[in-house]
């Protein structure tokens, strides 16, 4: 039994905020005496990763999850309970440690924005005392696996977001990290892109081995990724195991949005009838129907639009919760 | 060793970065020669009614004027933008980045980014330092030379390290970096002596915000006027506030990752 | 007229409430309102002293009321309205100004006047401490005291108009910060915030009456001070109103011309 490269054993993160209200006799009140509240953000949780895994870590937003992320990735101090990455503790942020973990976030960029990105790896370079030869190697397996081609000599302000996304991913991989903590890569990117950043991140596990740990809330992320999801709300794990127990269990609905002239037309015979206002009616209909129900909508009536979701997130983790945790 | 290897990355990354924008290097020229103008003026305009200010003489003033723009530029070169940029970063988060990467945080953030066009400041600097001290008819000796740049060096250490536990705040506070704007209003007055001004004010220009280190007393240096217990006492504080803004650095740190209670 | 006093009411009450977020930038200023003319107090001073106790027409006490009176009226008549604007342009958020009903300009004076109301109060105080220290010395007769009220909100009206119309350079260039440090260094040397203009030499002060730089913030200090004689002090009052006319045809040219160049860029 290999020692896991993530151990994480009844962890916890709470905050203490100040209550503010309104008013201003509040205010005076607050000066004097300034009430406290306790966020339990992250609490009591264990789970582990064996090393090569990629796990897939749900929730809404305010679960948790970046919460978590940061503690392992040595950025937050927890309140209780025990981590260790790669069999050493993360707060401690010792130089070994760091230069075996990286750390992606959406939206935030590291990469220096007025000047092409192939700079900002350079730096990093420096910065993980990369040798020559390693590097070139890694250079050329990231520019084929995300397709970098001549976007690394653009200045990056020039980029598009997905671009910039790809080219963060890879300022981020040239030092071979065996850990990768990614927090909500695919947020804002098309879904081309997001598809293509999915199919990296596979290929990237499956060649160097490294162990991934993914935040999103987009299912579908971690449908196309990860065999293994942990779901975590307010704080607590709901759910830890197969996507296809989570998948089969819990979300064996899709939702139909049809946009017919009005709501007069009574759809029950198709499915589930959630709601229906200004001609837009939403219909919950069992999976395996949907493509079903469809074809028959399209037939049936003069539907101007049509859309098939999944369930929203949110959705899926309270049933999860509302089903009580394995 | 590695931190020369990082600084030499850095510096490499920032000249890149201001390349980019080459219209930069013209405008930076344009206000330097406006700066250097407005300061000669003022002078030219002082020593029209007399002969010395407060014991110095013109060109003593001058070589201070000279000193003004060196440490001026070497403020905006390499402290200033690092520390914005990491008051910045406390607030959108990217910090988390820097917090990740295998170095120490401190000194990253500290030469994150290097103003380079500010080194029309400190060539305009020299240059007219050069010229005071020609015009004074100063024999600037090995040993003069050694001291003015020791606390030169000094006041660097000071300024940085003032600059550095202001900075710091922002692990406390949100709107820090108008604080910092607080101290280039305040470095405006080292364009004269220090020892013109009253009491309090000269007080206040030493130990409260550091600008005589930066100006003043490097020139004393040059001009006879260094006294043992000043050049002694400027290294004492560098060293001192070096150790003092490192310790409230690691205290906001910790702070930031949650660690204190 | 009663939409436009109703507008400057609604303003005040907006910058009152927003000077609790803003009360960073406005110690800032307060900080250089007064650290400057207090350096240059000093520095004259100290040539007064050495000079026998005055230089031209000043003395140690008369350089302390005319610097302690200029950061007053220098603070009564400054405006930022040059960042503001750069900002509005960067941002896009000139475009919801565009779409009132009513010039910009107004709003912008309101808010001015406004945190000035709150500021005032402090940089009187300062003053009376500055006086304590310094022991200024001045003795205007009463019809320059008098004149001193209009002088000054002729200077105001000068000042904010000028800036206001230099501010919509924004509109063609981002390298303001050149252009505004142009303007600066000529202002600090023109105005007398550097030395009073007396002190110039001859062709320089001819040039400086009349421009109008000092009708900004010198010509209502040496008035107070008791300096002029009625003929130069109507006189001053004249170039300032002069500058006030100019400064108002030339806000709308540009203007024009500015809104046009935004909107074609697509605001």
């Amino acid at each position: 039994m290999t020692s896991p490269a993530i151990h994480i054993c009844d962890l916890s993160k709470v905050y203490v905020v100040s209550q503010q209200e309104a008013g201003a006799k509040a205010a005076l009140r607050d000066l004097v005496r300034r009430r406290t509240q306790k966020i339990r953000a992250v609490d009591g949780i264990s789970f582990d990763l064996a090393p090569g895994e990629i796990v897939g870590f749900l929730g809404p937003n305010g679960a948790g999850k970046t919460t978590t992320l940061k503690m392992l990735a040595g950025l937050l101090h927890p309140t209780s309970g025990e981590v260790t990455v790669l069999g050493r503790i993360p707060w401690k942020r010792e130089k070994a440690f760091l230069r075996q973990i990286t750390l992606v976030m959406g939206q935030r960029n590291q990469l220096v924005w007025d000047i092409p990105a192939i700079h900002t790896f350079e730096l990093n370079r420096v910065i993980y005392r990369i040798a020559p030869g390693d590097y070139r190697r890694m250079l050329g397996e990231l520019t084929e696996l995300l397709d970098l081609g001549t976007l690394l000599n653009k200045p990056v302000r020039n980029l598009s977001l997905g671009e910039r996304m790809k080219c963060e991913i890879a300022a981020a991989l040239l030092h071979h990290p065996s850990i990768v903590f990614l927090d909500e890569p695919t947020i804002g990117l098309d879904v081309t892109m997001q598809r293509r950043i999915r199919a990296f991140i596979t290929e990237y596990n499956r060649r160097f081995g490294a162990t991934v740990l993914l935040t999103s809330h987009y299912m579908a992320d971690v449908e196309a990724l990860c065999k293994r999801v942990v779901v975590i709300h307010h704080g607590r794990l709901v759910f830890d195991g197969d996507l296809s127990v989570l998948v089969k269990q819990f979300t064996e609905h899709k939702t139909i949005v049809v946009q017919l002239g009005d709501c007069d037309a009574d759809l029950k015979a198709y499915g589930e009838v959630v709601s229906c206002s200004d001609g837009l009616t939403t219909l919950r209909i069992p999976k395996a129907e949907a493509a079903h129900v469809t074809e028959r909508l399209l037939a049936d009536l003069p539907v101007i639009d049509l859309l098939i979701e999944d369930p929203p997130i949110e959705e899926v983790i309270e049933r999860v919760f509302a089903q009580g945790s394995p | 060793m590695s931190y020369l290897r990082l600084l030499a990355a850095f510096f490499r990354v920032s000249i890149r970065t201001e390349l980019a924008y080459r219209v930069n290097f013209f405008v930076q020229l344009f206000q330097s020669l406006l700066s250097l103008g407005m300061a000669l003026g003022g002078l030219a305009v002082i020593f029209s009614f007399t002969d010395t200010l407060g014991g110095w003489r013109p060109d003593e003033v001058l070589a201070l004027v000279g000193v003004y723009f060196l440490v001026g530029g070497m403020i905006r070169l390499v402290i200033q933008p690092g520390m914005e940029e990491f008051i910045d970063s406390v607030r959108t988060g990217t910090l988390d980045f820097t917090l990740t990467k295998p170095e120490d945080a401190q000194f990253l953030i500290s030469i994150r980014r290097l103003q380079i066009w500010e080194l029309i400041d400190i060539v305009m600097g020299l240059g007219v330092l050069g010229t005071a001290l020609v015009r004074l008819g100063t024999n600037v000796g090995g040993g003069e030379a050694a001291v003015f740049i020791l606390m030169v060096v000094a006041g660097g250490f000071i300024i940085y390290s003032f600059w550095l536990i202001l900075a710091t705040l922002s692990f406390w506070f949100v709107r820090v970096e108008n604080i910092l704007v607080i101290f280039q209003s305040m470095y405006e007055a080292g364009r004269w002596p220090i020892s013109l001004y009253p009491g309090w004010l000269r007080y206040g220009l030493t130990f409260i915000v550091p600008v005589a280190f930066a100006t003043t007393i490097p020139v004393e240096a040059l001009t006879s006027r260094l006294t043992w217990e000043t050049l002694l006492g400027a290294v004492a504080l560098a060293a001192a506030l070096l150790l003092v803004s490192r310790g409230f650095w690691r205290l906001g740190l910790r702070r930031y990752s949650g660690t204190s209670a | 007229m009663k939409g436009l006093v109703q507008l400057y009411a609604q303003q005040f009450r907006t910058t009152l409430a927003m000077m609790f977020q803003y009360r960073a930038s406005l110690i800032i200023w307060m900080i250089g309102h007064v650290l400057e003319p207090l350096v240059y107090l000093v520095v004259w001073s100290v040539v007064a002293t050495t000079g026998g106790g005055s230089v031209g027409d000043y003395t140690k006490t008369q350089f302390a009321a005319y610097f302690i009176v200029l950061m007053l009226v220098n603070h009564v008549t400054y405006t930022w309205i040059m960042y503001e604007f750069e900002y509005r342009i960067r941002q896009g958020s000139l475009s919801f100004l565009l779409l009132k009903p009513v010039h910009p300009i107004h709003s912008d004076i309101a808010d001015n006047v406004s945190s000035k109301m709150i500021t005032l109060p402090f940089m009187l105080a300062i003053a009376a401490v500055l006086a304590v220290i310094f022991h200024p010395a001045l003795s205007p007769e009463p019809w320059a005291i008098g004149l001193f009220v209009p002088a000054l909100l002729l200077a105001f009206l000068v000042r904010f108009l000028l800036e206001w119309t230099l501010a919509q350079a924004a509109f063609w260039t981002t390298r303001v910060d050149a252009i505004n440090q142009t303007y600066f260094v000529l202002l600090l040397f023109l105005s007398g915030q550097i030395m009073p203009l007396t002190l110039l030499p001859h062709p320089v002060r001819v040039v400086a009456e009349i421009l109008p730089f000092r009708g900004m913030v010198g010509f209502p200090v040496e008035l107070l001070l008791g300096r002029l004689t009625l003929t130069e002090a109507l006189t001053g009052l004249g170039i300032q109103a002069a500058w006030v006319i100019i400064g108002l045809v030339l806000l709308r040219v540009v203007w024009r011309a500015g809104v046009r160049v935004y909107s074609a860029v697509g605001a």
